[in-house]
């Protein structure tokens, strides 16, 4: 079937494939951050944290590495625990005040 | 995508030292003489900046409606300002300009400052500023959605990671991406299966003959062509990849979307190669009938590339 190129912006598909987690990409948090933090003047500051290039030539399907999305890169692991043991915390709360008012029930007809 | 930390740490290595010396060790020369550097910046920045508040605290943008940053689009090697033109992200297009530390340049823009929605327009203005800068220059290209408070920082982002950017340059000096996705069409390839599989034409025919259960001869079926499909279309993309190989410098396989599609490959390409490859693409669309192919391009090279930058605290 013959072929022709389309320039990259003509399809928003493909575009949004590669501008989202692709090229230099910074943390999601630090991204919104950005916008707040002065990194001058709170001498928070950018860090490589890694750096590569892709300059081999794949063989075949399934033998290269996909590139992924970062599902849950945005939530740091600590944040996830911490709302995790409040969660808990409250599931605790709400059972206990639910066993104190089936006590109370039961014992209010006697 | 979680990364091995064999590889940040790797990365780290490669990062401009004094950064490095100086969050880990702060009483060595070194340290000692980046913060020198440092306070001057801080100084400077202090007699240029007028109107926004500064301060050793955190400020949120979204308690400051109207302020400005500057908008990322990709970082290329130019010594001398260039302007772009009013091209840039937002209702009103800004002028696209660069911001410089030594012979890096940042292409930004101004913007508000605020989390920026990726938006069908936010979008497509991220890439057209790209594929404007890529006419002339080889650029590193920003993911989506990077804002700075002020100039400065981003001077600071690219003395920072000056080392991983310079490296990554020359790496894709003169290189651009082509995206080539491969359709097939599944009724279509199934007949092709059923002719050409003698397995299972016979059982196509045995099922159609209806004596008796066809429950498992239809169980049968459907995996014998699934797997037929599978094996064929593998055997197409290992052809087409190998077809492509002496005209392309590298090549990236990503996980095809959806069910018709067979390969969603990027490949890097000399310019100079570039009509080549344009040519190997089209006289292999145009043999393979039953197939579709979706070419585009050029791209910034996207797939190639892979910075991550994260912030730390001093």
């Amino acid at each position: 079937m013959p072929v022709e190129r389309s320039a990259g912006g003509t399809s928003l598909i493909d575009v949004l494939d590669r501008v989202l987690d692709k090229g230099i990409v910074i943390d999601a948090w630090v991204r919104a951050s950005l916008v707040g933090i002065d990194l001058v003047t709170v001498e928070a500051r950018i860090v490589v944290a890694s750096s590569d290039t892709y300059l081999k030539y794949s063989e075949a399907v399934g033998q290269a590495a996909t590139v992924s999305r970062p599902a849950v890169e945005s939530k740091q692991y600590e944040e996830v625990l911490a709302e995790n043991a409040a969660l808990r915390a409250q599931l605790t709360r709400g059972a206990a005040a639910r066993r104190a008012v089936r006590r109370r029930r039961t014992r209010a007809p006697s | 995508m979680s990364r091995p930390s064999s590889s940040v740490r790797r990365g780290a290595g490669r990062a401009a030292p004094p950064v490095k010396n100086m969050s880990k060790s702060p009483s060595t020369k070194a340290a000692r003489s980046n913060g020198a550097a440092r306070r001057r910046v801080e100084s400077r920045t202090g007699a240029e900046k007028k109107t926004a508040p500064s301060g050793p605290h955190i400020e949120h943008a979204a308690t400051l409606p109207g302020s400005r940053g500057k908008y990322v689009y990709c970082i290329i090697e130019a010594p001398l300002p260039l302007k772009f033109g009013p091209i840039g992200i937002g209702a009103d297009p800004s002028d696209v300009h660069t911001v410089h530390f030594r012979n890096l340049a940042a292409v930004v823009s101004d913007a508000p400052l605020e989390v920026l929605d990726s938006t069908r327009a936010h979008v497509l203005a991220h890439e057209r500023v790209n594929e404007t800068v890529m006419r002339e220059h080889t650029v590193i290209p920003m993911s989506f959605g990077t804002i700075f408070k002020t100039r400065e920082d981003i001077v600071e982002l690219l003395r920072s990671a000056a080392e991983a950017f310079g490296d990554v340059l020359d790496k894709m000096q003169n290189k651009l991406e082509f995206g080539l996705k491969i359709l097939r069409d599944r009724q279509q390839a199934i007949r092709e299966v059923e002719v050409d599989d003698e397995d299972i034409s016979r059982l196509k025919q045995e099922i159609s003959g209806q004596k008796g259960a066809t429950y498992f001869a239809r169980m049968q079926y459907g995996r014998l062509v699934d797997a037929a499909l599978e094996s064929r279309s593998e055997r197409y993309v290992a052809q087409i990849l190998d077809e492509l190989r002496d005209v392309s410098v590298a090549s990236r396989i990503n996980k095809p979307i959806g069910d018709t599609m067979i390969m969603n490959a990027a490949f890097l390409i000399s310019r100079d190669r570039e009509s080549a490859f344009d040519a190997r693409v089209k006289s292999i669309a145009s043999r393979f009938d039953t197939l579709t192919f979706k070419y585009t391009g050029p791209w910034p090279p996207y797939n190639f590339v892979n910075i991550r930058l994260k912030l730390e605290r001093a």
